[in-house]
Parts: C-alpha cells; sequence; structure tokens
C-alpha cells in the first residue's frame, strides 16, 4: 500500500485511514463522507487528484494556439493545443510570482502571457520570455530550467478525443481504468456516421448547494424519477394528452419528459452494471431514451458508413446514464455529457456539454439540444426538482438524530459479479452506491 | 383588467402609426405584474399560441435551435410549466417562490408600418425570493408585438440575462 499524500497533508487531516474506511459499511455510509469539509479536502487529494479527470474534448482545441481553461478539482488548469498538434494540459500559474496565466474560459493565443509582469510562455508551458532577463543571470530561475516553465500535470491521455488528466504519476493507463464505461465512449463516437464528434451549442453550468456525490449518485438512481420528476413529467402527459391531435407527430419534448413517470419495473428491468474503477450504467438493452422516434435520413447514413448489421447494432445499445467515476456522466442517444466541478463540500457546479454527431442529420444534434434544454438547463422543470432533492439531503444530513449513517440496503447481497469484478444487479438496487463508496474507500486510503 | 393590456384609442385591426410608448411601458409593466401577482394563465394569454419565449444561455447568442437555452419555450411547453406550477409534488416550488419585476429604459426599436409589428427593448431586474434566499436576476427584454384584434400580443419574447452564462442556481419563475 503505497503511503497517502504529502506529510502536511496528514497532519492536516484528523482522519486515520482505518476511520475513513470505518465510514463505509457493507450496507451504509457514514453522513461525514457529505458534510465534513475536511474529508472533501482529503477526496480532493485523494480522488480528484489520483483518478482521471475528465478535463475536455479536442475539438474544442482544433488549432494550435487555442486554449480552453477548466479546472481538476480545485486545481485550476487550461488544455492547449501547442504547435506539434498534441493536446497540454498546464496548470493555469505563472512559474515566476504565481498569477493564473489565462484569465477567460477559451481562445487563441500562440503565446501564453502572464499579465503580471508579462512573463511569456509557450502553449506547452515552456518559458519562452522574461522582460529584462539579464536580471536572472546565475540566480537559478528562466528559459532552459524545467521549473520555470507553467507546469503540465502529470498524465494526460484522451479517449477518441476525450481528453483526460490525472495529477497522480502514477496509476492505471486510462483504458484500463475506463474498464466497462469506454464502451459508451465508444457507442457515442460510432453514433456518428464518420466516427467523430465535437463539442457544440454551448454548456450550461449549474450550481447546486449540495455534495459533488449526490449528483454522481443521482445519475444511476432508477427509484427517484417517478417521484422527484412526476409534477414535470405526468403533467406534460396530461398537456399533451389534452392538446395533441390524434394525427399530430408526437413532439420530441413528450418522447423526452414522458419516460421519467414509468413505473418501477421498467426502471428495475432497465438494470445496472458497475465495472472497476467506479464507474457503472443503467440501461443497456432499453432505456428512458430507446422509444425516440427515428430521425429522418440518420439510420441511412449510418447504413452507408457502418452497413446494415453494425448500424443496427450501433443503435441498440441503449445505455442510460453512464457514470465515469468520479468526473462525469454520459449519454449516448443524447450525445451529451454532464461534467461535475467540485467546489466546496456543499458546493457543485455541474456543466452540460452537447456533441455534434459529424455526418449525422442536424436533427439529431438539435434533439440533443432540446433534451439539455428540458432537463439540464437550472431554468426547466426537472433540474430543479433534482437540486431540491439534494438540497434536502445535505440539510437533512445536519439532523443529529442519533442515526449517523445513510442507508444503501435495497437488493443487499444479490449483486451477480463475473469474474473481472463487473456487477450486475436490478436498474433499482443500491449497488451502483455500494459500489461508488467502496471505490471511494480505496481511493481515501491508497489502494487504487 | 382580466386579459392582456387594452390600448384604449385604437380599435382597428392594423396600426399604420407606431403607438405611444407610454402604452408600450404599460403593457410591459402589466406583463411584469401578472408574472409576479402569478397569474398564469392571464399572462400566457398575452402570448400568441406559437409565440416563443427564449431565455439564451450565452449572451449574443444567434439561435435556439443549435444552441442550449435556458428556457426555449412556445406555447406547449408553456401550458406544462404553467400547469406544474399548481401540482401538489413540484417540490422545488415548496415553498414557493416569489418575484418582483421592474422594467424601465423602454425603447420602441421598430415598428413596421405595412404589419403592425413593434419590436421593443427594455431592462429589467428581477428578484426571486424562496426559502430565505434572495437572488437578484437582470437583463434585457425584447419582445415582438403585433396588434391583433384591438390589442398587442407578444409573437416573441427573449431574455437576455446579463449573467446567462454564469454557474447559477435555480430560476423557477418566468424571466
Amino acid at each position: 500500500m503505497q503511503k497517502t499524500g504529502t506529510a502536511e497533508e496528514q497532519k492536516m487531516s484528523h482522519y486515520s485511514n482505518d476511520q475513513l474506511a470505518g465510514f463505509i459499511k457493507a450496507d451504509c455510509v457514514h453522513k461525514k463522507v457529505y458534510t465534513d469539509p475536511e474529508i472533501f479536502d482529503l477526496e480532493m487529494e485523494r480522488i480528484w487528484g489520483r483518478a482521471w479527470i475528465y478535463v475536455g474534448h479536442d475539438s474544442q482545441v482544433k488549432q494550435p494556439g487555442d486554449y480552453f481553461a477548466t479546472s481538476i478539482g480545485r486545481q485550476p488548469v487550461v488544455m492547449t493545443r501547442h504547435k506539434d498538434g498534441k493536446v497540454y494540459v498546464l496548470f493555469n500559474r505563472c512559474s515566476h510570482k504565481g498569477a493564473q496565466v489565462v484569465g477567460d474560459s477559451c481562445g487563441n493565443m500562440q503565446q501564453l502571457r502572464c499579465s503580471y509582469h508579462g512573463y511569456v510562455f509557450d502553449t506547452d508551458g515552456t518559458l519562452l520570455h522574461i522582460p529584462r532577463e539579464e536580471g536572472y543571470r546565475g540566480a537559478g530561475f528562466g528559459k532552459g530550467n524545467p521549473e520555470s516553465n507553467m507546469q503540465q500535470v502529470a498524465r494526460v491521455e484522451s479517449y477518441h478525443g476525450l481528453v483526460f488528466a490525472s495529477l497522480a504519476q502514477d496509476g492505471p493507463d486510462l483504458k484500463t481504468w475506463l474498464s466497462g464505461a469506454a464502451v459508451s465512449i465508444d457507442n457515442l463516437v460510432e453514433r456518428s456516421p464518420e466516427g467523430r464528434i465535437e463539442i457544440a451549442g454551448g454548456c450550461f453550468r449549474y450550481l447546486h448547494d449540495s455534495n459533488w456525490k449526490m449528483f454522481v449518485e443521482n445519475l444511476n438512481d432508477a427509484m427517484h424519477p417517478m417521484v422527484v420528476h412526476q409534477s414535470s413529467s405526468g403533467t406534460a402527459k396530461r398537456v399533451f394528452d389534452e392538446r395533441l391531435k390524434e394525427n399530430d407527430p408526437v413532439p420530441f419534448e413528450l418522447e423526452m419528459l414522458a419516460p421519467f413517470t414509468n413505473n418501477y419495473e421498467f426502471f428495475e428491468k432497465m438494470g445496472l452494471t458497475a465495472w472497476n474503477y467506479g464507474h457503472s450504467v443503467t440501461g443497456g438493452k432499453f432505456s428512458i431514451h430507446s422509444a425516440y422516434s427515428p430521425i429522418p435520413g440518420y439510420m441511412d447514413a449510418l447504413i452507408d458508413k457502418y452497413g446494415e448489421q453494425k448500424a443496427r447494432e450501433i443503435l441498440a445499445v441503449n445505455r442510460h446514464n453512464t457514470v465515469v467515476y468520479p468526473s462525469f456522466t454520459l449519454k449516448g442517444a443524447i450525445t451529451s455529457i454532464r461534467v461535475v466541478k467540485p467546489v466546496a463540500v456543499d458546493k457543485t457546479v455541474i456543466e452540460s456539454w452537447v456533441f455534434r454527431q459529424v455526418g449525422a442529420p442536424d436533427e439529431l444534434f438539435q434533439r440533443s439540444i432540446t433534451y439539455c434544454n428540458l432537463i439540464n438547463s437550472h431554468a426547466n422543470l426537472v433540474g430543479p426538482d433534482d437540486y431540491e432533492a439534494y438540497h434536502r439531503l445535505q440539510h437533512g444530513l445536519q439532523i443529529r438524530d442519533g442515526n449517523e449513517w445513510v442507508s444503501q440496503h435495497r437488493y443487499l447481497g444479490k449483486d451477480e459479479v463475473d469474474e473481472d469484478g463487473t456487477k450486475h444487479s436490478a436498474g433499482t438496487s443500491d449497488m451502483v452506491f455500494r459500489h461508488q463508496f467502496k471505490t471511494w474507500k480505496d481511493y481515501m486510503v491508497s489502494t487504487l | 383588467m382580466k386579459t392582456g393590456f387594452v390600448p384604449e384609442q385604437d380599435s382597428t385591426l392594423m396600426r399604420t402609426s407606431p403607438p405611444d410608448l407610454r402604452m408600450l411601458e404599460q403593457f410591459l409593466f402589466h406583463e411584469a405584474r401578472l408574472i409576479d401577482e402569478q397569474r398564469w394563465e392571464e399572462w400566457n394569454d398575452m402570448y400568441l399560441e406559437d409565440a416563443e419565449y427564449w431565455v439564451p444561455a450565452t449572451p449574443g447568442q444567434p439561435d435556439p435551435k443549435n444552441h442550449v437555452s435556458l428556457i426555449y419555450e412556445t406555447g406547449l411547453l408553456r401550458a406544462v410549466r404553467i400547469k406544474r406550477y399548481k401540482h401538489p409534488n413540484a417540490f422545488s416550488l415548496q415553498p414557493k417562490p416569489r418575484s418582483v419585476h421592474l422594467v424601465s429604459n423602454v425603447i420602441l426599436n421598430s415598428f413596421d408600418e405595412t404589419t403592425g409589428e413593434c419590436l421593443v427593448t427594455s431592462r429589467f431586474i428581477m428578484l426571486q425570493y424562496r426559502r430565505e434566499k434572495q437572488e437578484l436576476f437582470a437583463g434585457t427584454y425584447t419582445h415582438r408585438l403585433i396588434f391583433k384584434g384591438n390589442e398587442f400580443k407578444i409573437a416573441a419574447k427573449r431574455v437576455d440575462l446579463l449573467n446567462c452564462d454564469a454557474p447559477l442556481e435555480n430560476i423557477l419563475i418566468y424571466l
């Protein structure tokens, strides 16, 4: 077992590894994992400082000099396209006094120039120029000294253009780490008739007053939609019933909202699969997205590229939400991702991004846009009810009624486990939460 | 006043001269009041059925089809939202949010003599209050108004929030 964190961090933490491990039991977790700021700080070091974290998509930095400023956990970073054609991820910090070098979210600059003293860096972080450089002669700082560069994060890899970074020098390679979740990314890309996706259509940034894990859990929580979204999905069904005439085409909006109030049996049968490193998916053979009307011309475009059988196989992958633990969730049919940005123990920003499937009819992309407007915006009828659930969790967990534990008992002991560790269960099982927290524990006590 | 603001002086089907600015202001103030008083059916009656109510997610956003929007609704989705306001299990509306809208800087940007269509821009401030939290939103309204029957109807409303691309919490009431 490798040693955890720096000496300073160990001193800061009041929790021993045994204590941290003790917060996770087979059937429940201690409420402190959601509410204790010190545990949040440790998560930033031990989970967000180690796991492969989604940074962005390489279509956001197409040309040399393009940059996209974002974060890994709480660490501001900037993703760049360098003149060697490669994508780099740099800590957004000047090596001189420490100012953030890039001040806005995206754009193109051939060089990165610090706004304070004008030190200039190449887009791979290399220090290029210092005003009145002779002042550093013999001083141990300056060009040619790697420590004087903007620092690259420890590891960067990409998968189908999705750029991931890890702040840890050591760990599994990206493909190994993605394990079964890679299939969801494969499918997202294969759904493009050209096998290519690109980020398009802007982004939502939805601020939540709750812990990041509540969102991550909720995306594979199949027991909540019929309760939380009853008021939007149920109302949509009634209004559309009243207003639509018999031969009217069914609008996208109804196809999207209606399945949220499918019955328990539907969500149960949708199934749940979990893989190593905390990833999981709801659905597979079918999901709340699988009954959408076909988009004219789309199937033909896929058949042209892949042949009929393969095209059908691609569209038969009906995964609902894939959780790539801990930093994002993905929908293939909706061609979108939601990226988790933890800010504080009770503060999280969820970013929603949409991919355009290159070569597919515009209508497919526009359907994804409509879905995100309806479900992921902070001004719609669905997101705020999820927000409300997380809010009430965050506040309910402050109550000292003698119960320190959060239940994860549903379908306990009923998981089917493959030889490689993959787990299967009913769609409504708490298996996914137990699985996420087993991974959480492994990260927190340093066995991952 | 039950539905929409009824202009006092004119009952012809088509306007051929630009409307009085004060009349336009009163129309916008009336809309703001109906929202603040949550008189949703009356508010919706100010709109044409296929009117777009649009809150872009990016400053200067050119179109609602190929870019995400905080809200993009026509009649059907407005009807869903309005009905949901009364749903007993709309948990994010419990307790009920309240609002105050202030509308100002009203400018008649253009008037089309052939169609009687007006393009009106204004600035707004909206305070949203719910469960011990008050939030401030501000921005620009662009109303496309047409004169129909003997009253104005909203053919389209665009709401450009000053901080539409910032990380924001819930917007629970129409802006």
